[in-house]
C-alpha cells in the first residue's frame, strides 16, 4: 500500500487531523474497491470466528432458562422451548454461600499467585539471559519449560511421590526415625502447595515471552552504560527492567482479566485431600453444583458472571496502565 | 424481567457483590423430579422363558448369578438364522475401560460374519462415557444401538424426558408373548426387564446383573495366611487388623478407602441413595441414624491413626488397585466386578496372589450387617427412534444374538473370538486367549446386549467362580429390601444438589478437618438444605405406588 495517511495514522497517535480526514472522506465504494483483496483474505478467519466463537456464544441464552435439552422437536428447538426464568439461575448462584466461598478462594489464590508466582518467570528470564553460552542457555531453557507439557494429573502425582505421606521424602525421614511433615493434606498450607506446583509446571513456559523481550533490548545500551561506569545492578535497573516493562504490564493486565480462572484439574484432583473449604474454586463449584446435578443454566450463568468480571477487570487495568503512561493491551486511536 | 430489575441495575447489584437479590419474576431452575409407576412396569415386560443350556457347577441364590468352574465342552448352535438380513451396516456405541481396539478388527469381523452383516462400533472411554453421552444425547445424534450404563443414566440431564425423544418404544415388539420371536431375549430375568421400563413403556434391553452387591471388602488372603492374621469378623477386629498390618517404615498400610463397606458393616441403608422406610412407616435417611454416626466415627479413627494409605488420602488419582497388587495395602472396598480383573492380571507375575472377598459380618456379634442391593439391570441398550419397523426387528435380532447364554457357540465367539485366531483350548477344552485377543477385544458384543447372569473363571483363575458365588450366596441373607425397587426415581435437582456439599463435610470429618461432634450439625444443615424436602418426595413416590 502506498497510501501514506494510513502509515501516518498507525505511526503517530497525535497524527494531524487532515490526514485522518482523507480516509474518512473516501466513499464506501472506493474503499471497497481498494481493499477487497484484503477483505477476501480475512473471510476464512472471520468465518472461523463466527462458527466457533460467535455462534456457540448464542448458547449462553440458557443462563436465562430452565434448560431442558429434550424439549421441542430438535436440539435447536430445545433452546426455544425451554422455559424462560429471567435471572433465576443468577439468583440461585448469588443466594448460595458456597458460591461466594468459591469466588473468595479463587480471588485469594489469584492474589497470592500474583505476588509469589508472577515475578518468577521474569527473574528466571533475567537469570537465563545472563548465561553467555548459547548451548547451555538453550539446554536450561528446554529443561525448565518442558514441565508445561505435563498434565496436571502427572504433576500432582509427581508431587505426591516426592512429598506425599508415602513419598520419597517421608519414607527417607521415617527410616531416619523422624516424622514426616504433612504437606499434601494440610489445608493451611494448600496455597503454598498449589503455587509451588504452578511454578514447577509453568514458570519455564511463562519465561519464554520475557526472554523474547530481553532479546529485543539493544546490546549497545549495555555497552554504553558499562562504559559510563554502571554496575551490574544499575544496568538491570535502568536497562533490563524498563525494556521488559511493556510486556510485564501486558501480561499483568491479561492475568487480571483471568482473575476468576485459576484452573480446574489441579483443584479437582486435590480437593478431597484438603477439603472443600480450602480447595473449592469457581470452576470446581460449577462442576459439582452446575454440571454434576445437571443445572446447565446455573453453569452458564456462572460462566457469564466470570466473563463479565474478567472484562471489567481488563478494562479497568488497561485504563490504569494508560494513566501510568503505559501502552497496555490496546489503545483507542 | 420485572420493572424493578432492568439489566443495568442488575449488573450494578452484581458488581457490588450483593449476596441476596430480589428478582421480580424469576423462577428457580431445575427439574422437579419424577417417578414412573411400578404397576405399569409389570404389564409390559416380556414373558420369561428359561434359556439356560448348561447346568451350573455352583448354583447362585438369586439375584446372585450361577457359577461355572468348568468350561462347557458340548457347545450348541443357539441361533441358526442370520440376524442381519438387509445387509445395511449397524452402528453401535459401547464403553470400554482400556485401550481402544483397532477399527480393522478380526474379532469384530468374525462375530459380524456370524450375524450376517457388519457392525460399525464406536468404542468410547468408559471413564468419560458420561461426557460423551451428554453431548450425543443433547445433540440428539445417537447410533442405532447405544449402550448406557445405569450409573451414567443417573448423571444424564432429564433422561426421563430424553429416553422417549431419542429411543424406540420396544413394548410393541417385546411385551408378553411377542418376545417369542426373540427366544434368547426371553431368557433374560423378569426383574431386569421391569427395570427397563420408563414412563410405562419398555425402552431398552437390559443387562442383568451378575451380582447384586455394589461393593465387597477385598483382602490379600495369601498375605494374611502367611502372617497368621485372621480376616476380621467385627468392627473392632477391623481396627485390630489395621494395627497389625500397618507398618509405615516398610511402606505398608492396612487399608484403602473402606468407607462404603464400613457403612454396610455398621448396618446402614444404601440401596436407594441411603433412603429407607422405618418400622413406623416413616421415611428416613441413613444420615439420621446412630449406625451412620458410628461408621463415620470409625473412619475418622482409622484416618487419624494413619491406617489408610496416605497416597489415597491425598489425591483423587491414587490408584488403589495398583497399591493392592503391589502389596502396599491389604484390604479395600471395591465393586465386585473388579475382582476378576485384578486377580487375573496379577497371577501372571505373582502366582501365589490370592484376593478374596471377606465373608460378610456385622459390627458386633449378633448385629447383622445390611448388604446393599444394586439394580436388577446394570446397563441398557437402546434402539434409535424412527429407524422403521423392519429395522427395529433386525436390530432386536442382533440383540437376541448377543443374549446367547453360556454353552452356545455364539457365547464363545462373542467372549473369546475365533478358535485358532484369538484362542486355543487347554487340555480341558477351556479357551486360553492370546495377544491378538487382548488387542481386539473390548467387550463390544457383550455390552450390546445382556445375557443370563453367569460367573465364569478360567484356567488362570480356577477358584474365582466358586469363591465369588459362595461369598454372594452367603451375603444374600443380609440383602436390604429396597421399598422403591423397580420405580425409576428422578430426584428433584435442588435435592440432588445438597448431596455433594454434605459429602464434602462428611469427608472433612473423616479426615479430621472437622471434629466428629460436628456430625449432628452437618445433618441438620442437610435437612434444612433439601433433606426434608427429599424425604417428602420419596415418601410421596411410595404413597403413589401404594407401598
Amino acid at each position: 500500500m502506498s497510501s501514506s495517511p494510513i502509515v501516518e495514522e498507525a505511526g503517530a497517535v497525535t497524527a494531524p487531523a487532515p490526514a485522518v480526514h482523507t480516509v474518512k472522506t473516501m466513499s464506501f465504494g472506493a474503499r471497497l474497491r481498494r481493499d477487497w483483496p484484503l477483505m477476501l483474505m480475512c473471510v476464512p478467519a472471520m468465518l472461523l470466528l463466527a462458527v466457533f466463537h460467535y455462534l456457540p456464544a448464542l448458547g449462553n441464552v440458557i443462563a436465562f432458562q430452565d434448560y431442558n435439552p429434550f424439549a421441542g422437536d430438535s436440539p435447536l428447538q430445545a433452546f426455544l422451548s425451554s422455559e424462560w426464568i429471567g435471572f433465576g439461575n443468577f439468583q440461585y448462584l448469588f443466594e448460595t454461600t458456597a458460591f461466594w466461598d468459591s469466588v473468595r478462594n479463587t480471588l485469594a489464590i489469584t492474589a497470592f499467585q500474583l505476588v509469589f508466582y508472577f515475578p518468577i518467570p521474569i527473574l528466571l528470564a533475567m537469570l537465563l539471559n545472563s548465561i553467555l553460552s548459547p548451548r547451555l542457555r538453550s539446554f536450561v531453557q528446554s529443561v525448565v519449560y518442558l514441565p508445561h507439557f505435563f498434565s496436571w494429573v502427572l504433576v500432582v502425582s509427581l508431587f505426591q511421590m516426592m512429598l506425599g505421606g508415602s513419598g520419597l521424602i517421608a519414607q527417607t525421614l521415617r527410616e531416619a526415625g523422624m516424622t514426616a511433615p504433612d504437606v499434601m493434606t494440610n489445608p493451611d498450607t494448600f496455597m503454598l502447595l498449589i503455587t509451588s506446583q504452578a511454578i514447577w509446571k509453568d514458570a519455564g513456559w511463562g519465561m519464554i515471552v520475557f526472554l523474547a523481550a530481553l532479546a529485543a533490548v539493544d546490546p549497545s545500551l549495555y555497552e554504553a552504560a558499562a562504559a559510563d561506569g554502571a554496575g551490574r545492578w544499575r544496568r538491570m535497573w535502568h536497562i533490563t527492567l524498563p525494556g521488559l516493562r511493556p510486556v510485564i504490564v501486558l501480561l499483568l493486565i491479561l492475568r487480571l482479566g483471568d482473575a476468576l480462572n485459576v484452573g480446574f484439574e489441579q483443584f479437582y484432583l486435590q480437593r478431597e485431600a484438603v477439603g472443600r473449604d480450602a480447595a473449592e474454586v469457581l470452576d470446581t463449584y460449577v462442576y459439582y453444583q452446575g454440571i454434576g446435578v445437571q443445572q446447565w443454566g446455573v453453569g452458564a450463568a456462572a460462566g457469564l458472571f466470570k466473563a463479565l468480571i474478567g472484562l471489567l477487570l481488563i478494562l479497568g487495568a488497561n485504563k490504569v496502565a494508560h494513566k501510568l503512561g503505559e501502552q497496555g493491551i490496546y489503545s483507542k486511536s | 424481567m420485572g420493572a424493578s430489575t432492568s439489566r443495568r441495575n442488575f449488573l450494578g447489584l452484581a458488581g457490588l457483590g450483593a449476596t441476596s437479590l430480589a428478582f421480580g419474576c424469576s423462577k428457580k431452575p431445575g427439574s422437579t423430579g419424577s417417578a414412573t409407576n411400578a404397576e405399569q412396569a409389570a404389564g409390559v415386560v416380556p414373558t420369561f422363558k428359561e434359556s439356560t443350556l448348561v447346568q451350573p457347577d455352583i448354583k447362585g441364590i438369586r439375584p446372585m448369578a450361577d457359577g461355572y468352574t468348568k468350561y462347557p465342552t458340548n457347545l450348541v448352535d443357539g441361533i441358526t438364522e442370520k440376524a442381519i438380513t438387509s445387509g445395511k451396516p449397524v452402528t453401535a456405541t459401547t464403553p470400554w475401560w482400556g485401550p481402544v481396539p483397532p477399527s480393522s478388527n478380526k474379532f469384530v469381523e468374525a462375530v459380524s460374519a456370524d450375524l450376517g452383516g457388519t457392525i460399525t462400533f464406536s468404542i468410547q472411554d468408559g471413564n468419560t462415557y458420561g461426557d460423551k453421552l451428554n453431548a450425543m444425547l443433547g445433540a440428539r445424534d445417537v447410533p442405532e444401538l447405544l449402550c448406557i450404563p445405569g450409573w451414567e443414566i443417573n448423571k444424564l440431564a432429564r433422561f426421563n424426558d430424553g429416553v422417549h425423544v431419542l429411543f424406540e418404544d420396544l413394548t410393541p415388539y417385546l411385551a408378553g408373548d411377542k418376545v417369542n420371536a426373540y427366544p434368547l431375549l426371553a431368557g433374560l430375568d423378569t426383574a431386569a426387564w421391569k427395570d427397563s421400563v420408563w414412563g410405562g413403556k419398555l425402552m431398552g434391553v437390559p443387562f442383568p446383573t451378575d451380582s447384586p452387591y455394589p461393593t465387597a471388602l477385598f483382602a490379600r488372603q495369601d498375605v494374611l495366611d502367611q502372617r497368621g492374621v485372621a480376616a476380621p469378623t467385627s468392627l473392632d477386629a477391623i481396627y485390630e487388623f489395621g494395627k497389625k498390618m500397618t507398618n509405615e517404615a516398610k511402606g505398608e498400610w492396612a487399608f484403602g478407602d473402606i468407607f462404603q463397606e464400613v457403612l454396610q458393616i455398621c448396618g446402614n441403608t444404601g440401596s436407594q441413595n441411603g433412603w429407607a422406610k422405618g418400622a413406623d412407616g416413616k421415611v428416613f435417611h441413613r444420615y439420621e441414624t446412630p449406625e451412620y454416626a458410628r461408621a463415620v466415627e470409625f473412619m475418622a479413627r482409622i484416618y487419624k491413626e494413619k491406617l489408610i494409605h496416605p497416597e489415597l488420602a491425598s489425591t483423587k488419582g491414587g490408584d488403589v488397585k495398583t497399591l493392592f497388587k503391589g502389596g502396599k495395602i491389604f484390604m479395600f472396598a471395591d465393586g465386585v466386578g473388579g475382582w476378576k480383573e485384578v486377580q487375573r492380571d496379577i497371577v501372571k507375575t505373582v502366582p501365589a496372589f490370592n484376593m478374596q472377598a471377606v465373608k460378610v459380618f456385622g459390627a458386633d456379634a449378633g448385629k447383622p450387617p445390611v448388604r446393599w442391593g444394586g439394580t436388577p439391570s446394570i446397563m441398557w441398550t437402546f434402539i434409535k427412534k424412527g429407524v422403521g419397523q423392519a429395522r427395529v426387528e433386525e436390530l432386536l435380532r442382533v440383540l437376541n444374538y448377543t443374549a446367547a447364554p453360556i454353552g452356545t457357540k455364539e457365547y464363545e465367539l462373542q467372549n473369546f473370538g475365533q478358535e485358532g485366531v484369538h484362542f486355543k483350548r487347554d487340555a480341558n477344552g477351556a479357551p486360553v486367549t492370546n495377544d491378538l485377543y487382548s488387542k481386539e477385544f473390548a467387550n463390544q458384543f457383550i455390552f450390546l446386549g445382556g445375557r443370563p447372569p453367569v460367573v465364569l473363571g478360567g484356567p488362570d483363575i480356577p477358584n474365582y467362580a466358586k469363591d465369588l458365588v459362595t461369598w454372594g450366596n452367603d451375603a444374600t441373607q443380609y440383602l436390604e429390601k429396597n421399598p422403591w425397587e423397580g420405580i425409576k426415581v428422578e430426584v428433584p435437582t435442588q435435592q440432588a444438589a445438597i448431596q455433594q456439599p454434605t459429602d464434602d463435610k462428611i469427608t472433612d470429618i473423616q479426615r479430621g478437618r472437622r471434629p466428629v461432634s460436628d456430625l449432628p450439625k452437618v445433618v441438620d444443615e442437610w435437612r434444612k438444605g433439601g433433606g426434608d424436602a427429599a424425604r417428602e418426595f420419596y415418601a410421596k413416590v411410595l404413597a403413589d405406588n401404594g407401598r
